[in-house]
């Protein structure tokens, strides 16, 4: 279908007059300049991230005949070319976001090559994650020199990668406390780029890429008293929730909010562990010290991301009826009460299920309320994901497993068939 | 107008510490090459990867760990002072261990506690030259080169490595005398 084809039949046809005739052609004309230029952003943003790690790679392979000097001079090519390029962009291209981008992406890149080049030469120690905290050090400035999203987006990665390695790895020699500094000190960027293009692209990729970093570094805070990172994460993601509840992000498309996508998967994702009796089995059998327990830093982690919940909770919900309220944001408070509960009694295990049970049911109903497929059957899966965590516990009879599944199978079918049929009746 | 002189500005500044930073251990490493004292410590290497850095060979040293006579408090990954001498065969010996700097007359290496045996009597030491970077298709040949010259006790790998002021640069790997990318690459060019 092509639309100057389209226009002037509908003109011959006498359907819309020469003037709206023009007027959509001037539109489509405005629209199409548009979307190349967001192509050329987006070529030239992969063009340099090609190159740059093109180059990283080349420097890996360690040329052995090289001359020092001669390595010494290619570590430093790209980065003085990168910088040259990058002043440029500050002189001449200010306002062309491909040129800006992709020359900051080149010069991120090219900071990083020429750092392991050095080590390489020199064979200076130093693992992994002291090498990418130098580095994204050295390019964090960039993000606000030259207003690159990209570059932002790349030292998220980095200092998620850094805390990772520094925590996660099997040599577990120092902490990461450092990654919420360098992750504060990137948070005003987001701010800007919310104030200034709050539906843009680059917007939609940081929704997603910060709440992920956090939801894998706060990991890292574990040490003893590992139990308690169960009441931090549900806090954690009962926060996502609720940001990805505000204001702002409630009118934008659900694919976009990766708050809510993953505050609510992994609320329910760690709610169907948890619903196995072995978690509250260890918890019972194991000794925690209220003395020890108040000074862990997963006591600090959850005190400190349940009162943030709390707090937006609150403002959220000050002017609202209390039917108002997201089942899954007071999950996390649920679970706190639960979590206490299960210090003695096992019944917290039925507690749990009984939540997924809920929370897959209200997401049902919600779903069928504003007639959203995709609600709908998120909400049918938790019933499904729950119906086969206990298909697992053998304690259950086959009798009760056998009716139970046949019973969400039955409702996935009515429940569809159900939406389908309603939405062509409305048609 | 201003601001965007502001912002210029500030990358250049930027720039330069970008520039300032490698510089300044490239400057720091020369030194140490140029006038530092040269040691041989005995080695193991084997060889992992590093995904920017490309391949190298980790050295495991045979001299590190060391009896501690005075049992201080000493904790894993504190930066202590190793007081080295040369024995008879050339090689470096740990002579003592301390938490103060020694004088600059003395040869000394600034290292890390890797951990503490036991109740503190002895603490194992992490060198700070335990990678050398080689080219990809030589790191696992080197490993392997390493391997056969193990049953011969004559042959002794160690690693070259200038010291001044407790500042390190390795310079080479050796197994008697020639340099392990040597070895590497003729034994490459005899299987062609």
């Amino acid at each position: 279908m092509s639309i100057p084809k389209d226009i002037s039949e509908l003109v011959r046809a006498a359907v819309i007059s020469q003037d709206t005739a023009d007027k959509i052609s001037d539109y489509y004309r405005s629209r199409g300049r548009h979307s190349s230029n967001r192509l050329f952003i987006v070529f030239g943003i992969f063009g340099a991230i090609l190159v740059g790690l093109g180059i990283i790679l080349l420097v890996a392979h360690n040329w052995d005949d090289l001359s020092r000097t001669t390595k010494l001079f290619f570590a430093f090519l790209p980065l003085l070319t990168g910088q040259i390029l990058c002043g440029f962009v500050l002189i001449k291209k200010q306002d062309s976001i491909a040129w800006r981008e992709s020359a900051t992406v080149f010069l991120f890149l090219s900071v990083g090559a020429c750092i392991s080049l050095v080590t390489q030469i020199y064979n200076i120690p130093g693992d992994l994650s002291s090498f990418l905290l130098t580095w994204m050090l050295l390019c964090l400035p960039l993000v606000y020199i030259m207003q690159s999203s990209i570059a932002s987006l790349l030292y998220l990665t980095g200092i998620t990668y850094y805390a990772g390695e520094i925590s996660y790895g099997f040599y577990e020699t120092s902490e990461s406390y450092l990654y919420w500094l360098l992750l504060l000190a990137v948070l005003p960027y987001y701010y800007l780029l919310y104030r200034k293009k709050p539906e843009s692209n680059f917007m939609i990729f940081h929704n997603w890429l910060i709440p992920l970093s956090v939801i894998i570094t706060l990991g890292t805070v574990a040490k003893d008293a590992g139990e308690l990172m169960y009441i931090a994460y549900f806090s954690l993601f009962g926060l996502l929730y609720l940001i990805g509840n505000s204001t702002f992000f409630k009118h934008q498309r659900l694919r976009n909010n990766g708050y809510k996508i993953l505050g609510s998967l992994g609320t329910v994702v760690l709610l169907l562990i948890l619903s196995f009796d072995w978690f509250w089995y260890d918890l019972r059998n194991k000794d925690l010290h209220f003395n020890e327990v108040i000074t862990s830093p997963e006591f600090f982690a959850s005190v400190i991301i349940s009162l943030l919940g709390l707090g937006i909770f609150y403002f959220q919900q000050k002017n609202k009826s209390p039917k108002a309220i997201e089942p899954i944001a007071l999950v996390s408070l649920l679970f706190i009460i639960t979590f206490i509960i299960g210090l003695s009694s096992l019944i917290s295990v039925v507690l749990i299920n009984l939540f997924v049970f809920t929370i897959g049911i209200l997401t049902i109903l919600d779903g069928a309320k504003n007639e959203h497929l995709g609600i709908l059957n998120y909400g049918l899966l938790i019933i499904v994901a729950l119906a086969i965590c206990r298909f697992f516990d053998t304690d259950l009879s086959f009798v009760i497993r056998g009716i139970l599944f046949v019973s969400v199978g039955i409702g996935f079918f009515v429940t569809n068939y159900w939406m389908i049929k309603k939405r062509k009746t409305n048609e | 107008m201003n601001s965007k002189k502001i912002i210029l500005l500030a990358f250049v500044l930027v720039a330069l510490v970008q520039i300032y930073i490698p510089a300044k251990i490239i400057l720091n490493r020369a030194i140490v090459l140029s006038s530092g004292k040269e040691f041989k410590f005995k080695t193991a290497p084997i060889d992992p990867n590093d995904p920017f850095r490309g391949k190298y060979i980790t050295l495991n040293f045979n001299e590190n760990t060391i009896e501690i006579q005075n049992k201080e408090n000493w904790v894993r990954g504190e930066t202590v002072f190793l007081l080295l001498v040369t024995d008879n065969n050339g090689f470096a010996k740990i002579k003592s261990v301390s938490k103060a700097k020694p004088f600059d007359s003395q040869d000394f290496l600034k290292a890390k506690i890797n951990y503490v045996i036991h109740d503190g009597s002895k603490v194992s030491i992490e060198y700070p030259f335990d990678r050398f970077y080689m080219e990809e298709s030589k790191a696992y040949d080197a490993e392997l080169t390493y391997r056969r010259t193990l049953p011969d006790t004559s042959q002794v790998p160690y690693a070259l490595v200038n010291i001044k002021n407790g500042e390190s640069v390795l310079k080479d790997v050796m197994i008697n005398g020639i340099s392990i990318r040597e070895i590497v690459k003729q034994e490459q060019q005899n299987r062609k």
